[in-house]
């Protein structure tokens, strides 16, 4: 008998029973929200017009891209600014996919993501070596070489981008052109995404992530391997960037060099950082604010959209550094002030 | 019967500077074993150098009879060898349940599962849970990690230990800092530790060490100065002048200005 084994069972002798699980982390509240959202957004094309929808439809999009940075950022403490040539590859691989394969929505899905995975791990082995500024800076580059090749490949029609996809279809049925049914398409695969991600996070893989944000060093010494984790991570991510991808080119049929450029990577890190890192509806709240203020409150305002989304940021680091995640979260749970503050800063460093 | 950790000749420089300067050493299974010396004399070092934290600049280190020389901390923590550290080393912003159950899904194979929710892997939890209890920190698992007082911490830090399923805990000086109640109860959860486990201890407090160790290795300025059983080591002459208080200062210094 090993001493560890030993270790247990005289606990065993102990307690004799088993204490029960811990309390689910989701607290009552959760369905109570979520049923209604879901609701409110299903409902959404019945009482809008198509110009609102297809915003709506864009924002979606965007917001699993926006997940996908806060899989790295919020969860894993991976500050990133590469997530959008994932997304790229991502819209790249659904648009190849529409115009030489099939319209069928769900294979573009599955082929972008599968094509997002792929481009993280070949890309990823390098950042996941660094943490901090060093990895915000790699995977800059990383978004920054892709958004290179993208603009200068004829292949993918270089910096004109791709167009003329053919309508998307779903399981061999009619072309679907209205907007109001591309939106619940893109709405279902959110979802999908976001309980994915959801389960990602409560996950005990989710729980390792965790680890490596807070303390690395100290789950090495736990017999962890901090870098193996880094990468799954990143894999997936650019798994989750690629799905959004084909959401963002099942509406708009077209892509461009553009749609993949260090803006779209900023503005999701922005988003991510105005929702709250780590929360996962927030950053989706996030992605909806960034969208809306740069596409759309920016004609009232003279063309200043992205003045007013500098000076959100700006107000949200200083009056809400939780993001508006942390406008709802329970006393409890936030960070104490005094010493124990004072001890986490000293171990981050 | 071969010694569970064995180090021969280990050496850690710092340029010039061997802070570890060549120390033999056998920790049999199941011993209690405290390392102590003056300030300086090389403890944290070697502490590191064991744990994997520093690499070794020359010598071997031995686990059951197997070279870890070259192996890094995470493999020898896969293989029963868990540290801890001087200043609790957690994860502040997760739950204290979570920083248990971070060492027992390791052990259980599950720390890389995500295709269900933490909570069903109900052994996994269980067996967290049963880990807190036994520190005592079971009414806290909720809390965030960051929320706990200093020695709540340090019992947490045990539980960690003990989740990751060791054969050899080396506790890097446990009670500094602590309180003489908290004191107290570390050294009672550490004697109510089952008698195979194998500990290596550095601790300043010379109570605690001669309370719960079985054999004691005396550090100065890098080397092994005397090894054995409490009491002969305390009675060892060479000893007192070098650690014990019966020194005069400036001999320290003469030694240490020589080499």
């Amino acid at each position: 008998m090993t001493a560890a084994s030993e270790v247990e069972s005289s606990y065993e002798r102990q307690d004799g029973d088993v204490v029960a699980g811990p309390a689910r982390r989701r607290g009552p509240r959760g369905p109570l929200v979520a049923v209604p959202v879901i609701a409110l957004l299903v409902a959404a094309p019945l009482v809008l017009g198509p110009y609102p929808v297809t915003t709506m439809t864009r924002i979606l999009a965007f917001a699993v891209l926006v997940l996908s940075v806060d899989l790295l950022t919020g969860i894993t403490g991976l500050p990133t600014l590469g997530q959008a040539a994932y997304f790229g590859v991502g819209g790249y691989t659904a648009v190849l996919t529409g115009l030489h394969v099939t319209s069928d929505a769900a294979v573009q899905v599955v082929a972008a993501l599968a094509a997002g995975v792929i481009a993280a791990a070949a890309t990823g082995w390098v950042a996941v070596r660094a943490r901090g500024i060093v990895f915000l800076m790699l995977t800059l580059a990383i978004g920054e070489s892709v958004h290179q090749v993208a603009d200068t490949w004829k292949a993918v029609g270089g910096s004109n981008g791709l167009s003329g996809m053919p309508p998307i279809s779903l399981f061999g049925g009619p072309p679907i052109i209205a907007a109001g049914f591309v939106y619940w398409w893109v709405l279902a695969v959110a979802i999908v995404v976001f309980a994915a991600v959801a389960l990602v996070a409560r996950s005990p893989y989710g729980r390792t992530l965790r680890g490596v944000r807070d303390n690395e060093a100290r789950m090495r010494a736990l017999g962890y391997r901090p870098t193996l984790a880094r990468f799954g991570v990143f894999c997936l991510a650019g798994g989750v960037a690629g799905a959004g991808g084909a959401l963002w080119v099942s509406q708009a049929r077209f892509i461009s060099p553009g749609d993949l450029g260090f803006e779209i990577a900023a503005l999701a890190l922005l988003s991510v950082v105005i929702g709250g890192r780590g929360s996962l509806w927030g950053p989706c709240l996030g992605a909806a604010v960034v969208l809306l203020v740069r596409d759309n409150l920016s004609a009232y305002v003279g063309g200043h959209g992205p003045l007013v989304l500098g000076c959100l940021f700006v107000a949200v680091v200083f009056l809400v550094p939780r993001g508006l995640a942390g406008l709802t979260a329970p006393t409890g749970v936030r960070r104490p002030a005094g010493p124990a503050g004072a001890h986490r800063r000293e171990s981050a460093s | 019967m071969t010694a569970l950790l064995e180090l021969k000749d280990l050496t850690r420089s710092y340029g010039s500077l061997a802070a570890v300067d060549g120390v033999d050493l056998k920790v049999m299974p199941g011993e209690r074993h405290a390392l102590i010396g003056p300030n300086g004399a090389g403890k944290s070092t070697l502490f590191a150098t064991v744990a994997g934290t520093l690499r070794a600049t020359g010598g071997q280190v031995l686990f059951s009879g197997a070279d870890v020389t070259s192996l890094p901390e995470s493999e020898r923590a896969r293989r029963g060898m868990l540290r801890t550290y001087q200043h609790s080393s957690l994860f502040l912003g997760c739950s204290v349940l979570d920083n248990v159950a971070l060492a027992v899904q390791r052990v259980h194979r599950v720390a890389h599962r995500f295709d269900r929710a933490a909570w069903r892997f109900r052994r996994a939890e269980a067996e967290a849970n049963r880990h807190l209890d036994s520190v005592g920190l079971a009414d806290r698992a909720g809390a965030k990690a960051a929320a706990l007082s200093h020695g709540e911490r340090r019992q947490l830090e045990v539980a960690m230990v003990l989740a990751a399923q060791p054969t050899l805990v080396m506790f890097d000086e446990p009670t500094a800092g602590m309180s003489a109640a908290e004191t107290e109860r570390f050294v009672e959860l550490i004697q109510r530790l089952p008698g195979n486990l194998t500990l290596l201890i550095v601790e300043h407090d010379l109570d605690v060490v001669f309370r719960l160790a079985d054999r004691v290795t005396v550090l100065h300025l890098g080397r092994v100065l005397a090894s054995g059983p409490p009491e002969r080591v305390q009675g060892d002459p060479q000893v007192q002048q070098a650690y014990l208080g019966t020194a005069r200062t400036e001999d320290l210094f003469i030694e240490a200005g020589d080499r």
